[in-house]
């Protein structure tokens, strides 16, 4: 009995000693539970603003992705409207010239006129002086073949142009791939904003955006006016040739 | 040889372009499509078209698969395709010589370039 009164003494002496533990620990530990409600009361307010922030930022996307849509369709009509003008500036140039060439032919016809003028007028000194006047001051045959001389350059330059327009498909493909960037990037703030958690944040930090295949863009598209990419292109194209059997290559080129 | 181009371009711009290119190299016989689908109707409903010119990336249809579905058509497994596009990785470059294009130019391309490829596919092809 006294045994058994004893072991409760020293059961209740051992709660005692855990209580005192817990207070001590708990003395410890309010002021840092304290603390934390201090941050959650000052952080709270703050996610608030970012949860809104974020809110606010991907209710503006489409609005991004909808004017870098009109920049393109602006840029292809403006290049459009140059092609248009550049057609006509090639057309005309090949007018010209051609206008210019039947005037030079007539140089010949106008030759031998003269030439027949000068028997005919042969001994009458002053119409022989007019006539020596006139072929030295008849510069229409040279000056007309150094105009001529421009044309193939002008037609080259105006065909340059049209080359180099090639910027505004290029350009829409990079924007293209900008505007897919954007909405991806909407996609996980809208996810954001209904679950702001650690796990969706480190998340969105190591996820890549993926272009989808079959994709109407391409996100690499740039505008190299070297050779150097052609030039792998066709090195490729030969050694993938030459790894191929004589039958594919035959059939490739057949 | 008298040669009919499809020019197959989502691209206003770039149809223009090739075709511009093409007429001042003195090929006048030109029909455009604006994707793949329409190419396969625009080849459908003219059989003298016997040159093809296109693009990869483009809506409903790519070039690709553009490339395969001729391919397949044993009317069409000669026909001379050349594929004008932005994409100059190795991969891609592999996967459209898989899908049996027969040459492969890089935008943006020159009128000299153009003309080199058409001029060996044409020597190819005789």
């Amino acid at each position: 009995m006294n045994q058994n009164r004893l072991n409760n003494i020293s059961h209740l002496f051992n709660k005692l000693d855990d209580m005192k533990s817990l207070f001590q620990y708990g003395q410890k530990i309010v002021p840092i539970l304290q603390s934390l409600v201090d941050f959650m009361q000052e952080t709270v307010p703050l996610l608030e603003t970012i949860n809104n922030s974020i809110a606010d930022s991907t209710s503006k996307i489409p609005k991004a992705t909808t004017q870098i849509s009109s920049v393109t369709n602006a840029t292809e009509l403006a290049t459009t409207e140059i092609l248009d003008l550049v057609d006509i500036i090639t057309n005309t140039l090949y007018t010209i010239e051609a206008e210019l060439k039947k005037i030079l032919s007539t140089g010949a016809k106008k030759a031998e006129a003269i030439n027949e003028l000068k028997t005919i007028v042969a001994g009458n000194g002053r119409a022989e002086d007019l006539i020596r006047t006139y072929c030295e001051n008849d510069i229409t045959s040279d000056s007309l073949k150094n105009v001529l001389k421009y044309f193939p350059q002008l037609c080259n330059d105006a065909g340059n142009i049209t080359i180099s327009l090639q910027v505004q498909d290029i350009t829409s493909q990079q924007l293209a791939a900008v505007n897919h960037l954007i909405q991806s990037v909407q996609q996980k703030l809208a996810s954001l904003i209904l679950d702001i958690d650690e796990s969706k944040l480190e998340e969105l930090d190591k996820s890549g955006i993926d272009v989808p295949h079959g994709s109407t863009f391409d996100p690499n598209a740039s505008y190299d006016k070297s050779e150097v990419r052609q030039d792998m292109v066709d090195a490729i194209i030969h050694k993938e040739n030459h790894k191929a059997s004589q039958d594919e290559i035959d059939k490739l080129f057949s | 040889m008298s040669l009919k181009f499809l020019v197959v371009d989502d691209s206003v711009t770039m149809r223009r372009i090739v075709s511009n290119s093409l007429k001042n190299l003195g090929y006048e016989n030109l029909v455009e499509a604006v994707d793949g689908k329409d190419a396969l109707a625009k080849l459908e409903a003219d059989p003298t078209i016997n040159f093809i010119i296109t693009d990869w990336n483009m809506p409903v249809f790519s070039g690709l698969e553009l490339t395969k579905a001729i391919r397949s058509d044993e009317r069409y497994n000669r026909l001379p395709i050349l594929m004008v596009t932005t994409r100059g990785v190795k991969e891609d470059i592999i996967e459209a010589l898989q899908a049996k294009v027969t040459n492969y130019v890089i935008k943006p391309f020159t009128p000299q370039i153009l003309k080199e490829k058409i001029d060996q596919i044409i020597a190819n092809t005789q």
